[in-house]
């Protein structure tokens, strides 16, 4: 059903793009260069300015916080992202809804699409500063597709239900706000999962982004494998998230329109 | 099959006091109840045929955009269901989905993706669509530079360019400038040749009457008639001056009602042409001191009109006016109005030479009022009223007017005029005067 609309997806992608960076002269070339600024940025507080290098919470001492910091932070931005747009995608193509006649699954789809885009280029950034700093580039690295996969069916499960929500109630607009932000603090992102405290642990054990920073960190920075048991329950969740948001969103679509 | 087919459409929207009641619904399920339902539309049932271009007219809020939406599938029916065969093509709104930042060109396709026509058809046509856009060199320009007149163009070009099989259109045939509408316009006639059905909202009559094979009047949520263009306007344009001498009466005379005698006036029962008894006992106000029984329209020999007559004979109004309450003076006054609702004739008892006087309680008189109808063909409204004069009081009238048509002259092409008034021709030529003489 979205193979019939590749070519409309892909103009809605970048639709979508030229509008984050609309009216900046180097448009598109952002989506690569803010996030490796913000990679540069982080490098240098975190280990020039602050000083905390890495073997304080893993042992490792080439590597700095601030790397560690943004490989953990890129799924977490691609999830935030799609869903603070997510939310209210419907309201803010009301023109689609309402003039003409429109495949409304495919925004949703086109927000998590885009935030996909930006979260590859996120990493390619990350690849590029690990160069410039002389780091060790692991072959691990090479099956990181295969966790963008169940990532973005868990982001896009997620769009779906919030697209639904974001239309049906507006007001949830403000309080996903709050909920992203405090899921940013639960997972273990700024903190390293082993310093969870023994009664916290489900914070990391049941959370998927914590299975998403984790398998990011491992194949990326520590050329190690994720945990296959928590990536297996992770993709499960993620497929039935997708199915349930699809499913959702596919029977309550008609009435978006007397919604708007 | 027909190309569109409306079976018992029915469309309800829930209005709601606030936000907050919607959220309070909402997050009850809708198990208690905060909202309120609006009929936007009641029972349409419609079939239009392969190849018709169907007028769709009525007032601003009637439903006539909303049957639309319902129609391209944009809203779901509350009730019934809608049929269409073919490529459907809906322009609510022109260039959805656009993209400043985009070209021209990139619009085009983007636009026509939004449509939802295959990549490969619009390639094919690519050519087509840019020529008809005749955008000349900003077709490579981002469109952010683009007026909006140019913009609208290149939606249409678009939407037009690809052959729907059923297109519907909002009232955007009003974009560009005048070279720019005339090619638009004969697109158009194009489709419509080519057997396309084309569902067309507009308020021009006159584009209306041009374009259209068929028309549909919607009153209020409801279809109210179907048929010739002509005669769907004309039914139209009588309800309209109808609904607009009923307001400035309800003004005029909005303090001297009886309560309890007044009926809401019933703007159904105006267009539907309903028996005049029925009317009367509908749609009336005034003081109530004296009751018009009832107005016949009458022909030169005393029978009555049936909804036709031809142009130039002899017409009786005849008013039947009981007194419930002794009166000093009184007058009635027939008026009779074209579609467009000018007065083109008004008598009155008093200013005309036949007072009234006074009468006694329970008393009745008929009165009747004799003209010629030297008038161009089409519908007319005749309405009768009876006051007292000095005290400037309506004692009774009849909102629901008597309706009948004056057909075209048989013997002779229709007249230009709104009246043909009796006019002496002298054609002065230097071997001598002829003389005619018309009417």
């Amino acid at each position: 059903m979205f193979y019939q609309k590749r070519w409309l997806i892909r103009y809605m992608v970048q639709r979508q793009m030229a509008r984050s960076y609309q009216a900046s002269y180097l448009g598109l070339l952002w989506a690569f260069l803010s996030p490796l600024l913000m990679v540069v940025l982080l490098t240098l507080i975190f280990s020039e300015i602050i000083g905390i290098k890495f073997k304080e919470v893993t042992g490792n001492p080439s590597l700095n916080f601030g790397l560690y910091l943004y490989c953990g932070l890129l799924p977490f931005l691609a999830y935030s992202q799609a869903l603070s747009r997510g939310v209210n995608v419907i309201r803010r193509n009301s023109g689609l809804v309402q003039g003409v006649v429109f495949p409304l699954e495919v925004l949703p789809l086109t927000t998590m699409a885009a935030s996909l885009v930006q979260n590859v280029l996120g990493v390619g950034a990350l690849f590029f500063v690990l160069v410039l700093f002389g780091q060790e580039l692991h072959l691990t690295a090479l099956l990181l597709p295969l966790v963008l996969i169940p990532q973005l069916l868990f982001i896009l499960g997620l769009c779906y239900l919030m697209a639904v929500a974001g239309t049906y109630v507006p007001d949830i607009r403000e309080t996903l706000r709050a909920i992203i932000r405090g899921t940013f603090f639960i997972t273990p992102i700024l903190w390293p999962t082993g310093r969870v405290p023994e009664q916290y642990s489900f914070l990391v054990d049941y959370n998927p982004l914590a299975v998403l920073v984790n398998a990011y960190r491992n194949l990326i920075l520590n050329g190690k494998l994720p945990d296959l048991e928590s990536a297996f329950w992770f993709t499960l969740f993620a497929v039935a998230l997708f199915v349930v948001g699809l499913v959702v969103f596919n029977r309550v679509k008609h009435n978006f329109a007397d919604l708007l | 099959m027909p190309a569109v087919s409306i079976k018992g459409v029915s469309k309800r929207f829930r209005t709601f006091p606030s936000g907050q009641a919607r959220l309070k619904e909402a997050l009850t399920f809708g198990m208690k109840k905060y909202g309120r339902d609006f009929w936007a539309l009641k029972d349409i049932n419609l079939n239009v045929e392969r190849g018709t271009t169907l007028g769709i007219i009525g007032r601003n809020g009637a439903g006539k955009s909303t049957l639309l939406s319902i129609v391209s599938g944009i809203l779901q029916p509350s009730e019934g269901s809608v049929e269409v065969s073919g490529r459907l093509v809906a322009l609510f709104a022109l260039g959805a989905g656009f993209n400043s930042e985009f070209t021209g060109r990139e619009n085009i396709m983007l636009n026509g993706l939004i449509l939802g026509i295959e990549r490969k058809e619009i390639l094919e046509r690519f050519d087509e669509i840019v020529e008809f856009a005749d955008l000349g060199d900003f077709i490579d320009q981002p469109i952010k530079t683009y007026s909006s007149g140019m913009r609208s163009k290149l939606g249409f070009a678009v939407a037009v360019n690809v052959e729907p099989d059923v297109l519907i259109l909002d009232e955007t045939l009003a974009v560009g400038d005048a070279v720019y509408k005339e090619t638009a316009l004969q697109k158009m006639y194009d489709l419509r040749d080519a057997g396309t059905t084309i569902l067309f909202v507009s308020h021009g009559m006159k584009t209306v009457e041009d374009f259209c094979t068929e028309a549909a009047l919607i009153h209020e949520g409801r279809l109210m008639t179907t048929g010739e263009t002509t005669e769907v306007i004309s039914e139209y344009q009588a309800l309209v001056s109808s609904l607009q001498t009923q307001r400035k009466r309800q003004r005029k005379a909005g303090d001297v009602q009886v309560p309890g005698d007044i009926a809401l006036p019933d703007e159904e029962a105006v267009v539907l042409g309903e028996d005049t008894e029925g009317r009367v006992a509908r749609l009336r106000s005034g003081t109530g001191e004296a009751k018009i029984r009832s107005v016949e329209l009458l022909d030169e020999s005393l029978s009555p009109i049936e909804r036709k007559i031809e142009p130039d004979s002899t017409v009786t109004a005849r008013v039947h006016l009981e007194y419930l309450e002794a009166l000093e003076e009184s007058e009635i006054i027939v008026t009779l109005r074209n579609k467009a609702g000018l007065e083109v004739l008004s008598i009155s008892t008093t200013d005309d030479g036949s007072p009234l006087e006074a009468r006694e309680k329970g008393e009745q008189v008929v009165v009747d009022f004799t003209f010629k109808v030297p008038l161009q063909h089409g519908i007319y409204i005749l309405t009768a009223d009876a006051r007292v004069a000095s005290e400037d009081l309506y004692l009774d009238r009849i909102e629901a007017p008597t309706r009948f048509r004056i057909t075209r002259p048989s013997d002779r092409d229709a007249y230009r005029g709104v009246v043909h008034l009796p006019t002496e021709i002298k054609v002065h030529s230097p071997e001598g005067e002829k003389q005619g003489r018309s009417a």
